[in-house]
């Protein structure tokens, strides 16, 4: 089955052999970020020829677990050990020498570098000869990687010329290349392989990785369950920074795995559901047939005063995308916006905020806050008619201030004073000036894509309560959020999208919130 | 601290602290230094000096800073200078003062519109775009005067640039003076102005805010040419001769007074108001090393370290992800 094989390495068999001892143990790991604590306590250990696969909520943990394992992140507390060895990585390259390698979901290749030079990026130790590099048997080498893989791609190629899929391969070859440079057996963490394959790649992709157990172990994190129940062996749940459970796969169906992964209690409090209203019958807003190929394909709402419509989906649902066409942000190629009968210009964020839509976009540092600028030029950047003064329309500085000012008390604005520098402020207060920008505006309509990311949980809970204010006071939102107790907390109703589509539209009345598991099944 | 009246003054912190001290520290080291090589160098007469010697780079400077404020940068202001004075000189005798400034000004904008247009709809970085500009300019000068300076009767020109109306201060000085108090309310009293330091600051917000980003960008560089040909029609005036080499020291002096200034290259920070400061320090620099006979070999070499010095200490590093 193997056209050629390496001299002292056997041929790879066709099934994985059975799991052997452990050779990647994690006891006790914690990390905490200034905004809010990502790990606590994570345990967990992977045998030698497994798959395991790490799944959970965005936000449980799963990315700085990868992190803390490749050693790029240093975890707080906690040890981990390597074939019965602790180990401590200061550096990405310790981790390397012993073995462990990353696929990352943006990939670490360089596009305009051959194939075989990326393989062996930051190794070429191995190849120098009196400084230089012995290209030959480079190529050569790397060849026999690739066959012994049998990954048909030629060593040569330039990676930028490649399909997705490939690069993903010779990605994953890039890892096996350690075991020829180290003497180990490579630990690969897979971090969602498949979002972009196609469902015939991706099965290609999993069907090798079989194949390659016999050669090395493997962590798989991924959205798609699927894939988990096809690849792996055992499952390890992580949940707000803990692990919920480790288990064989075979021992859990797809629903078992969707309520370890949610299960929580929601506390109602905390989404102030007791004065969640009912929205008006009054629609502001409607969209119909909104596409875009390759994000959204035909989505139709309708938002009412008053009312929190949540939006629900994986990472690559097309939710982001919906928030931002919805808001002018982004073109869509198909479909339209309306407000009050007039039919939005597509990708105007002009005509959007002309029409009273307000956009809290997710990533705030970069879209939301100018952070170079004080808080009073962040605020009142669309507002700028309404602090301009005399014939000239000067801006005055005193109303920029006072209007600031203003606004800074309403939302309990934490910050010095309305010329304090937008980046000393806390993330939160950093989001409550992205909200006032538009609330100083008297918008009637709000999209929000995120608004809880990376906030703390006091933070989030003066969001929140925003938010009923803002809908208590007639105003319409567009909710989209990766967090699930958010949505079913506050939202009035939920659409779920699924593969840029609505899969479900899920009520979400005060007295009768549903669980989360009814949402995640549209999901995924 | 709302109560403080409105001011030009941004407060962000050590960083901007440190970037309006240190040229301010600069100046007074600089002017005492000099001073206690030669004594003559602190007098009324050799400030007029300086002035006369930095006007016309202070309104380059200008002109360079609002580019720079939006984050892009434009490398043609020195030779677009030497376009305009040029061209100044031609017209001035058959259309009078009024025609040689709306030829540099229109010329200055022209060229603005092209860099600004190419910048944005091709998305062609500006580095780039103006590097182009800069030798398309020189070659256009060149063609145009045959290398030679172009002389020409009118000594209404000169007499406006170089007389003084006020104070005894030449006319040219206050002209500077004016530009760099307009381009400065400009920028913090109108939308214009808080829209240049958005785009600088954070492109995204500003488009997310409903800024028609390329319309203000391209202004910008619209604005900065109009700006280098107004400054060419003044240094004609000055000089009483249109030169095809006067720019020549423009655009390097321009872009060190800038930065010193503290208005960061990656945009969204400082002012006409920092480059005002900028201006003054290469200003008293070039002049007391002329006073002080230091050799011209030796003041580029000085003017470079001092250049590389100053950014040192004061770029935004957080801004890059890598320092290339």
């Amino acid at each position: 089955m193997i056209a050629q094989t390496v001299a002292g390495r056997p041929d790879i068999p066709d099934d994985p052999p059975p799991a052997g001892a452990p050779v990647l143990e994690l006891r006790d790991i914690s990390k905490t970020y200034p905004d809010a604590r990502a790990l606590s306590g994570v345990s967990f250990v992977l045998r030698r020829h497994q798959m395991l696969g790490l799944v959970g909520e965005n936000g449980a943990g799963k990315s700085t677990l990868l992190s803390i394992i490749n050693g790029t992140v240093r975890p707080d507390t906690g040890s981990i050990a390597i074939n019965g060895q602790a180990v401590r990585f200061g550096h990405p390259t310790e981790a390397a020498r012993n073995g462990i390698a990353t696929v990352f979901q943006e990939q670490g290749l360089i596009p305009t570098l051959p194939v075989f030079e990326n393989i062996f990026l930051g190794r070429e130790q191995k190849f120098t000869i009196a400084g230089g590099l012995r290209r030959r048997a480079m190529i050569a080498e790397a060849r026999s990687v690739l066959d012994e893989l049998q990954v048909d791609v030629a060593p040569t190629a330039l990676t930028g010329s490649l399909s997705f899929g490939e690069r993903q391969l010779v990605e994953i070859a890039k890892a096996f290349a350690l075991g020829r440079i180290y003497p180990v057996e490579p630990i690969i963490l897979l971090d969602e392989p498949t979002s972009a394959l196609s469902d015939n790649e991706a099965a290609k992709l999993f069907d090798g990785i079989r194949r390659w157990r016999a050669r090395a172990s493997f962590v798989l994190v991924s959205h798609r369950l699927s894939d988990v129940f096809a690849a792996c062996d055992e499952v390890v749940a992580l949940k707000d920074g803990q692990v919920v459970d480790q288990r064989p796969i075979g021992s859990i169906d797809e629903t078992g795995l969707h309520e370890l992964i949610v299960g929580r209690q929601r506390n109602d409090a905390y989404y102030r559901e007791a004065s969640q209203r009912e929205p008006a019958s009054a629609i502001v807003l409607r969209a119909a047939g909104l596409a875009k190929p390759g994000h959204l394909r035909g989505v139709s709402l309708a938002l009412r005063e008053g009312e929190i419509l949540g939006v629900a989906g994986v990472l690559g649902s097309g939710k982001s995308t919906l928030a931002r066409i919805v808001a002018g942000a982004e073109a869509q190629s198909d479909g339209d916006v309306v407000v009050a009968g007039a039919r939005l210009r597509r990708g105007s964020r002009r005509d959007a905020i002309r029409h009273g839509i307000g956009f809290v976009p997710a990533e705030r540092t970069v879209a939301g806050i100018i952070g170079t600028d004080t808080v009073d030029w962040n605020l009142t950047l669309p507002n700028l008619k309404q602090i301009a003064l005399g014939v000239l329309g000067l801006v005055s500085s005193r109303r920029s201030r006072a209007l600031t000012l203003e606004w800074m008390q309403r939302l309990k604005v934490r910050a010095p004073g309305p010329s304090a520098a937008c980046r000393t402020l806390s993330g939160g207060n950093q989001q409550k000036i992205v909200f006032a920008k538009w609330l100083a505006r008297g918008v009637r309509i709000l999209v929000l894509d995120d608004p809880g990311r990376g906030l703390d949980v006091g933070a989030k809970e003066d969001i929140y309560s925003l938010m009923r204010e803002i809908a208590d006071a007639g105003a319409a939102v567009l909710l989209v959020s990766d967090n699930l107790p958010e949505l079913i907390g506050l939202s009035n109703r939920i659409m779920v999208l699924r593969d840029g589509a609505v899969s479900a539209v899920v009520e979400a009345p005060r007295d009768a919130k549903p669980r989360e598991v009814d949402v995640v099944s549209a999901m995924l | 601290m709302a109560d403080r009246p409105a001011s030009a003054v941004k407060t962000m912190g050590d960083l901007d602290l440190r970037t309006i001290i240190l040229p301010l520290v600069a100046i007074v080291v600089l002017i005492a230094y000099f001073t206690y090589i030669n004594p003559l160098f602190f007098s009324s007469a050799n400030a007029l000096n300086i002035g006369r010697q930095s006007a016309v780079l202070l309104m380059v400077a200008l002109a360079g800073t609002v580019v720079i404020l939006i984050g892009s940068i434009d490398l043609s202001v020195g030779a677009l200078v030497t376009l305009a004075g040029i061209l100044a000189a031609l017209t001035v005798d058959r259309f009078g003062v009024p025609g040689a400034i709306l030829t540099g000004v229109g010329v200055g904008a022209l060229v603005g519109l092209i860099n600004g247009s190419l910048v944005t709809m091709l998305r062609v970085p500006s580095f780039l775009v103006t590097l182009g500009m800069l030798s398309i300019l020189s070659g256009v000068t060149n063609q145009i005067s045959q290398g030679q300076s172009i002389l020409f009767m009118d000594s209404l020109l000169p007499d406006i640039v170089n007389g003084s109306v006020v104070l005894g201060v030449p006319n040219v000085i206050w002209f500077a003076l004016i530009a760099t108090a307009v381009l400065t309310v400009v920028a913090f009293r109108t939308k214009l102005g808080r829209y240049l330091y958005a785009l600088g600051g954070g492109e995204i917000v500003a488009a997310h805010a409903g800024v028609p980003v390329t319309f203000y960008k391209i202004l910008a560089f619209v604005l900065a040419g109009a700006i280098c040909g107004l400054a060419g029609v003044m240094l004609t005036g000055q000089v009483g001769a249109g030169t095809p080499t006067a720019g020549g020291s423009l655009l390097l002096n321009s872009i060190a007074a800038v930065v010193m200034g503290g208005t960061a290259l990656s945009g969204g920070i400082g002012g006409p108001h920092r480059t005002f400061l900028g201006v003054l320090v290469i200003a008293i620099l070039t002049n007391g090393m002329d006073v002080t006979e230091v050799n011209s070999f030796t003041q580029d070499i000085v003017k470079g370290v001092v250049i590389i010095l100053a950014v040192s200490l004061t770029i935004d590093r957080s801004k890059y992800l890598f320092i290339k």
